[in-house]
């Protein structure tokens, strides 16, 4: 049984059927429990700091205190982690789920940019509590690689009272996948080819926007074209592009079009990102990388490729891909690059503040900070050793997970 | 219920391959000193001994004399574990190979038939001795091999080392098993082509038919066989395949079964009462709901790995065919007293590189430490039990005087995911050491 608020949208469901009781007590608890102090354990902010034995107060679901001398304000709960260790909720940059997965990929054409799947995102989808229990309290959430874009991805929380207050950003990247796109495009050059086509019939599309303007609005306005306006508010400097890519050369096409484009970019998966660390390097993209974790078998290069990007200076994030690697293994990804040779204080960073900073929810997510989120995440031992266990996570300062109610210990 | 007579043994015997273990040369004593020795079958023994002789363990202890002219490995700091065991893996198999789907049931075919795991040698050189170098680096000695699970029987599995000094020498066992596959997947295989079996009972009658069958055949056998000599006539038509499932129903070989859903398990279970064969349960992703009934059935399980139990090794996995995997699910059976085996079911060939490979199995396994396991248990499904399960507990599985010199040293505790596999020996011939 699944506790928790998140289940209270899973209206209709099983879930609330089997124990209707036990949630709306889970709930009411829940919603008065928007201050908290977690205390006696070892807090990794992800700023740079690590406290043992420290503190964090929360607040109306607000950080207001941490560090090792912070008195806990009266009236404030106070919650005992000593000998465990926190972390600030971890973020999934590069996730599929919170959707029917048969809405993932519309086969018919190849290049919808005006798709988003915040229009098929639900409260009610499975899964959801799968990253809430993992510890991933922020996902990036897409549509699939199927077409050359397939449409914007959303950041939202994976767990919350209400709905629309877990939307962090509705349209948060553009998503593009190279490669041949069968039967649209048969070699990954045509899509190279078709993604610099349709960039420059944004710049007209803008230009003609632009000029139209310019002479004072005068007569009809140029026709409005959806899948345009993403690509120009993308040339903009409103919205980035997430491209899905594996190959090195690829890779390099991309980096070409951001040449040539300029626009915000982010390599995901990529796979032989390794393989032209340096020309990433150079423009300063980040890389959000191909998922660790067991089940998909990499081979020993790929394995040391997150730590010899981050020695590269690259911007580095972790993600499952989930359904490919479930949400809730996302802390493994991490342990694995460590095992390869990370620092872990990087690795941390990778599942936390630099996916934050990619999706541009830095401001609220992603560290252990006075006045961010407060998405905190208690493990029983090393937060990266796969013997530990996630104990409590918080999202907004409420109790997501209790280990110790859903296992009965 | 449906009984079949016992089959003839001599004649099952004659077709199952007992390999011997490769001999280093004669006389040759390393001596392993100074590490924390985790036998398995036994408590831990710090700076202890580990004698191997002609490939063979010689001593374990904490006081081992050492015989001058020993070759010594010093494990100070270091863990030394008996091989681990891949109890099911695809491993060492074509992707092309692994499910002939041209019949729902093959019983004839042998997995050793494809297995060559050992890939490309470089130009000019003479092919170096068989080393599954994945595997080695995993700490895995040995593993289980087996057709894949598209259809209902898959054929014959093997029991092969990762290392030896011949291609012969890799065999510890062959046949060691039929590979069954009951539920969604070969239904799915066959109704995708407007085929039977394409139900999950459909597959059912089909394996109960096959079995009948094969209950049959043997019984004409035998019948022939029984005749006075002068009165036999023309011998009844050989068929490999019933003769490879009379091999099973004569207890000479179990039947391994994937089944994951409790409907199937209970299928297995009631196949197996019926026709007395010994079944090794497969993956069984809800095992732990049924822990009392094969425990009173005496029944191993080969569970898939902790993390992903998803056994068919798509890039996607069919969670509503294997639901969502619970993690506690080894220590459930432990405490039902069920014997399990912690297994990668790993295949050569993925989607984006050598789908979780036996490198991966420890590091899976340390995982159901986190879900109630304690560590001593986790080693033991990854070793011992996998060895009991496969009946080759003589040789392997623990670090036991006269046991396979199959031995690990690790430069860290077992289960954390900062250790790693320094040192390996297979039947006390060093085959691996990391860089």
């Amino acid at each position: 049984m699944h506790q928790g608020l998140g289940s209270i949208a899973l209206k209709g469901s099983l879930t609330l059927t089997v124990s209707t009781a036990l949630l709306l007590l889970g709930a009411a608890r829940s919603l008065s429990a928007q201050d908290v102090a977690l205390t006696g354990g070892v807090i990794h902010t992800a700023d740079g700091d690590v406290f043992e034995g420290g503190t964090v107060v929360v607040r109306d679901g607000k950080v207001t205190a941490v560090g090792n001398d912070v008195t806990v304000p009266r009236g404030v709960p106070v919650v005992d982690v000593s000998g465990r260790t926190i972390i600030p909720g971890m973020l999934d940059n590069h996730s599929h789920i919170g959707f029917d997965v048969r809405d993932v990929n519309e086969r018919s054409t190849t290049f919808t940019p005006r798709y988003r799947i915040m229009d098929v995102l639900s409260p009610d989808e499975r899964y959801w509590f799968n990253a809430v229990d993992g510890g991933v309290t922020t996902i990036v959430t897409g549509p699939g690689s199927g077409s050359v874009s397939s449409g914007q991805s959303a950041v939202v929380k994976t767990w919350g009272a209400v709905w629309e207050d877990r939307i962090l950003d509705p349209s948060g990247g553009l998503k593009i996948a190279m490669g041949a796109k069968r039967p649209h495009t048969e070699t990954s050059m045509a899509t190279t080819s078709m993604l610099r086509e349709r960039l420059i019939k944004a710049q007209e599309y803008q230009a003609a926007q632009d000029a139209w303007r310019a002479g004072g609005e005068e007569g009809a306005p140029p026709p409005t074209n959806l899948d345009l306006e993403v690509l120009a508010g993308i040339l903009r400097g409103e919205n980035r592009i997430r491209a899905h890519v594996h190959s090195a050369h690829d890779i390099l096409s991309l980096l070409r079009l951001k040449d040539d484009f300029d626009f915000g970019l982010t390599l995901h998966h990529a796979t032989e990102a390794y393989k032209v660390a340096d020309e990433i390097a150079a423009r300063n993209v980040p890389v959000v990388g191909v998922p660790l974790f067991i089940r998909i078998g990499l081979v020993e290069e790929v394995m040391r490729a997150p730590a010899y990007l981050v020695e590269k200076g690259i911007t580095f994030a972790f993600h499952t891909d989930d359904p490919v690697v479930m949400s809730k293994h996302q802390r493994y990804n991490a342990a694995l690059a460590i095992r390869y040779g990370m620092a872990p204080e990087d690795a941390l960073r990778a599942l936390t503040i630099n996916p934050a900073t990619i999706a541009e929810v830095d401001d609220r997510v992603g560290s252990i900070e006075v006045g961010k989120d407060a998405d905190l995440v208690v493990i029983n031992g090393p937060w990266y050793e796969l013997t530990s266990r996630v104990d409590l996570v918080y999202v907004d300062g409420r109790l997501a997970f209790d280990r110790a109610t859903e296992e009965g210990r | 219920m449906i009984r079949i007579a016992s089959v003839s043994r001599g004649w099952a015997l004659a077709l199952v391959f007992f390999a011997t273990a490769m001999t280093p040369a004669s006389g040759q004593v390393i001596a392993i000193q100074g590490g924390t020795v985790v036998p398995v079958s036994g408590p831990a023994i710090e700076g202890g001994t580990v004698l191997l002789r002609d490939g063979i363990i010689a001593a374990v202890g904490a006081n081992v004399d050492v015989p001058g002219g020993a070759t010594i490995v010093n494990a100070t700091d270091r863990y030394v574990l008996p091989g681990l065991i891949d109890a099911m893996s695809y491993y060492g198999i074509s992707g092309t190979d692994l499910n002939e789907t041209s019949a729902p049931s093959t019983p004839q075919l042998r997995a050793i038939e494809a297995y060559y795991p050992f890939g490309a040698f470089s130009d000019g050189e003479a092919p170096a001795a068989p080393r599954s170098q994945d595997l080695l680096m995993g700490g895995v000695t040995t593993h289980y091999i087996a057709p894949a699970d598209a259809t209902v029987i898959g054929g014959q599995g093997a029991i092969v080392k990762a290392a030896a000094e011949t291609y012969d020498g890799l065999i510890v066992r062959e046949p060691a098993a039929i590979d069954i596959t009951l539920g969604q997947r070969p239904a799915g295989t066959f109704s995708a082509g407007n085929r039977s079996p394409g139900t999950r009972m459909a597959v059912v009658a089909h394996l109960r038919e096959q079995l009948v069958r094969a209950g049959e055949y043997q019984q004409q056998q035998d019948a022939w066989r029984a005749l006075p000599e002068g009165e036999r006539g023309a011998a009844p038509p050989r068929d490999l395949g019933m003769e490879a499932l009379a091999l099973m129903l004569s207890g000479e070989i179990p039947a391994r079964i994937q089944a994951n859903r409790t409907t199937e398990i209970r299928e297995a279970l009631q196949l197996a009462e019926e026709f007395g064969f010994r079944l090794i349960l497969d993956s069984g992703v809800s095992a732990d709901q049924l822990g009392d009934a094969l425990n009173e059935a005496g029944v191993p399980v080969v569970l898939g790995p902790i993390s992903h139990p998803f056994v068919s090794g798509e890039e996607i996995p069919d969670r509503d065919e294997y639901s969502n995997p619970d993690e506690r699910r080894a220590a459930r059976l432990q405490g039902s007293g069920v014997t399990f085996a912690i297994a990668s079911f790993s295949r050569s060939f993925g989607s984006l590189g050598p789908s979780g490979s036996g490198k991966w199995l420890l590091l899976d396994a340390a995982l159901a430490a986190g879900y109630g396991l304690t560590e001593a248990e986790v080693l033991r499904a990854v070793t011992l039990s996998a060895a009991e399960i496969l009946g080759v507990d003589d040789r392997i599985g623990s670090l036991e005087v006269g046991k396979d010199g199959d031995v690990i040293i690790l430069d860290g505790p077992p289960l954390s995911v900062t250790s790693w596999v320094e040192r390996v020996f297979v039947d006390g011939v060093e085959v691996f050491v990391r860089d």
